[in-house]
């Protein structure tokens, strides 16, 4: 007779003794190997639910002074108890069976949930409309971004060579400063670091973290080149494309996590992602959001906006710059005409110039 | 399927012995050495949708290996990632384990490998961790720690309280609740994040005696980079 469920009490083992049980008219039947069988009357019972998901039926009884439990989750020998069992045992019973019901129709509905959701989510994909993204990371509150941005920043910078101090992180976090002054209440307090490394590009991360290249302030013409990809980035932060990517990356279960009011699932999930979040790529759109913005930021903070839109339409000759910019920022001609289209309707000004030499930020990299 | 532990300690290795045409099913990357008469098949458990769950979810490799003695009877030996005991447990089809993803090494041809999403205001209370393993079925299953293994067992109603990144693995027969640690504890769990399970008996409840996070935590302070 192989065994169907487990029993515990007395001296049996504590992981729960392998046991075979049968329903009878007289009670219940208990074969435990190596014990005498015992039936036990269906009055000496009392009936609960138990176990992981609440799934099986805990049937408790006294014996000899001996206190069993015992576990059944095959639903034959369910079955066979509720028909068996007494009226007087008929309340619990169903008491534990609604609990049952319960837990699992809890788990179809939640599964019913989950296919309808990602239904909804290829759906709303497929008309390319991030309404759900933008309303689930409209959700999330600024604290719980920096230990999102913070994790991808530490694994990231685990592997690189950070650059501490000098004329380069100086100007740097001046460009960053004076771009940040201009932002209307700026929830975001930007932390900017330089890493040492030929790779032409810079990345900001959800909560304010903006990494800068060596290699991007060796490539750029002058500090208003800089200005625009730092502006730029900026406004990655500030509109929340990288909460986006994110709540877009690890899909339904984000949003579903975060629509229900829990962020702290979000920090966990997206600390799952970690180095991911620095390679993510943004849409289109995003691309197209953070130059117009980036624009009228750096129009806000009196830089001309020449730099940027000449870093761009460089970065669009991808012969002439060898730069990984452009597998992070898709780059196109159309981009840089819209650049230009927007800086002229903007309102002439007078650039101005900022306080660091750029002659000792290139000869100090 | 026969397998012994090698080296018990912190740093074991386990050998498994394959009859002709038998598997074993390891954890990805977990395979140190094999006979020539053993082939590596890269099956995915649960189907495709199953194992991108556990790919985007547990934050696990893609697949189990099946590791099959298909020329002939031979060895495979097979090593956990972090340093730590080694635990064997035998299903019987009656009994069955809940395992934390990082927690499964190795399991004979007939356990049967599920992840199981915990109920949802488990799994997010827990941050992490919200798809578990179950075990079931009938085989040997070989499961590792970060540390030493330390097998509480509790009887019918008696309640303990764990650390959550201290989980390794836990009986079906235990029911739990993840909670919030109440003010005083918060700084006693080595975790610091202030999550505990509280585990209602009867069954086993195995933890281990480091927890990865907060070595990962402690082994940072001293990459001067990350500053
Ligand atoms: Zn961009």
């Amino acid at each position: 007779m192989s065994p169907n469920a487990l029993c515990f009490g007395g001296d049996l083992p504590e992981a729960g003794a392998p046991c075979r049980v049968e329903v009878s008219s007289a009670g219940l039947l208990v074969a435990i190997q190596g014990l005498p069988d015992e039936t036990i009357p269906f009055t000496h019972l009392s009936v609960t639910a138990g176990g992981f998901d609440q799934d099986q039926l805990v049937v408790k009884w006294v014996h000899g002074g001996i206190e069993r439990t015992v576990y059944l989750k095959d639903p034959a020998v369910i079955a066979a108890f509720r028909q068996a069992a007494p009226p007087e045992l008929m309340p619990h019973l169903e008491r534990t069976a609604a609990h049952v019901r319960r837990a699992r129709s809890g788990r179809r509905t939640w599964l019913a949930i989950a296919v309808g959701s990602i239904l909804g989510l290829l759906l709303v994909l497929w008309f390319g409309s991030d309404l759900l993204v933008r309303m689930a990371v409209a959700q999330i509150s600024v604290e719980w971004e920096r230990p999102i941005g913070e994790a991808a920043r530490g694994q990231f910078l685990a592997g690189q060579t950070v650059v501490k101090e000098g004329p380069a992180v100086a100007a740097v976090q001046d460009i960053t400063k004076r771009l940040a002054d201009q932002i209307p209440n700026n929830p975001y307090k930007f932390e900017v670091t330089v890493v040492r490394s030929d790779v032409v590009n810079a990345f900001a991360l959800p909560g304010g973290y903006v990494i800068v290249f060596t290699g991007l302030l060796k490539k750029a013409e002058g500090p208003d080149e800089v200005a625009g990809v730092l502006s730029h980035e900026v406004n990655h932060v500030v509109l929340r494309h990288g909460l986006e990517r994110i709540v877009k990356t690890l899909g339904i279960v984000a949003v579903v996590t975060v629509l229900a009011g829990n962020q702290e699932g979000l920090v966990g999930l997206a600390k799952q992602l970690g180095i991911e979040l620095v390679t993510l790529k943004f849409g289109r759109e995003q691309e197209m959001e953070a130059d117009l913005s980036g624009l009228r930021l750096l129009h806000r903070a009196k830089i001309s906006s020449d730099g940027l839109i000449h870093f761009f339409e460089r970065l669009t000759d991808a012969d002439k710059l060898q730069v990984e910019l452009l597998s992070t920022h898709p780059m196109s001609a159309a981009r840089v005409e819209r650049l230009k289209a927007e800086a002229a309707t903007l309102p002439k000004q007078e650039p101005v110039p900022f306080d660091f030499e750029w002659k000792d930020v290139q000869a100090g990299l | 399927m026969k397998s012994e532990i090698l080296y018990p300690g912190a740093f074991p290795m386990v050998r498994v012995d394959l009859a002709a045409g038998e598997s074993v099913k390891a954890e990805s990357g977990a395979m140190v050495a094999c006979s020539p008469t053993v082939d590596v098949e890269s099956k995915m458990e649960g189907g495709f949708l199953g194992a991108l769950s556990r790919k985007m979810l547990s934050g696990e490799k893609f697949f189990f290996q099946t590791l099959r003695a298909s020329r002939g009877p031979g060895e495979v030996l097979l090593a956990p990632t972090v340093p730590g005991d080694i635990v064997m447990l035998e299903l019987d089809g009656v009994n069955e384990y809940l395992v934390q993803k990082d927690g499964f090494l190795a399991g004979g041809e007939g356990v049967k490998i599920e992840s199981k999403m915990q109920s949802l205001s488990r799994g997010l209370l827990g941050g992490e961790g919200f798809f578990i393993l179950r075990m079931s079925g009938t085989g040997t299953l070989v499961l590792n720690s970060f540390g030493a293994v330390h097998k509480i067992a509790l009887k019918p109603d008696e309640e303990y309280i764990v650390d959550n990144s201290h989980l390794v693995a836990w009986t079906a027969t235990t029911s739990y609740n993840i909670e919030k640690a109440s003010a005083g504890w918060i700084a006693s769990f080595t975790s610091g994040e202030g999550l505990v399970c509280r585990f209602r008996g009867p069954g086993i409840v195995y933890i281990q005696s480091r927890n990865p996070s907060g070595f990962g935590n402690w082994i940072r302070q001293f990459i001067p980079v990350s500053e």
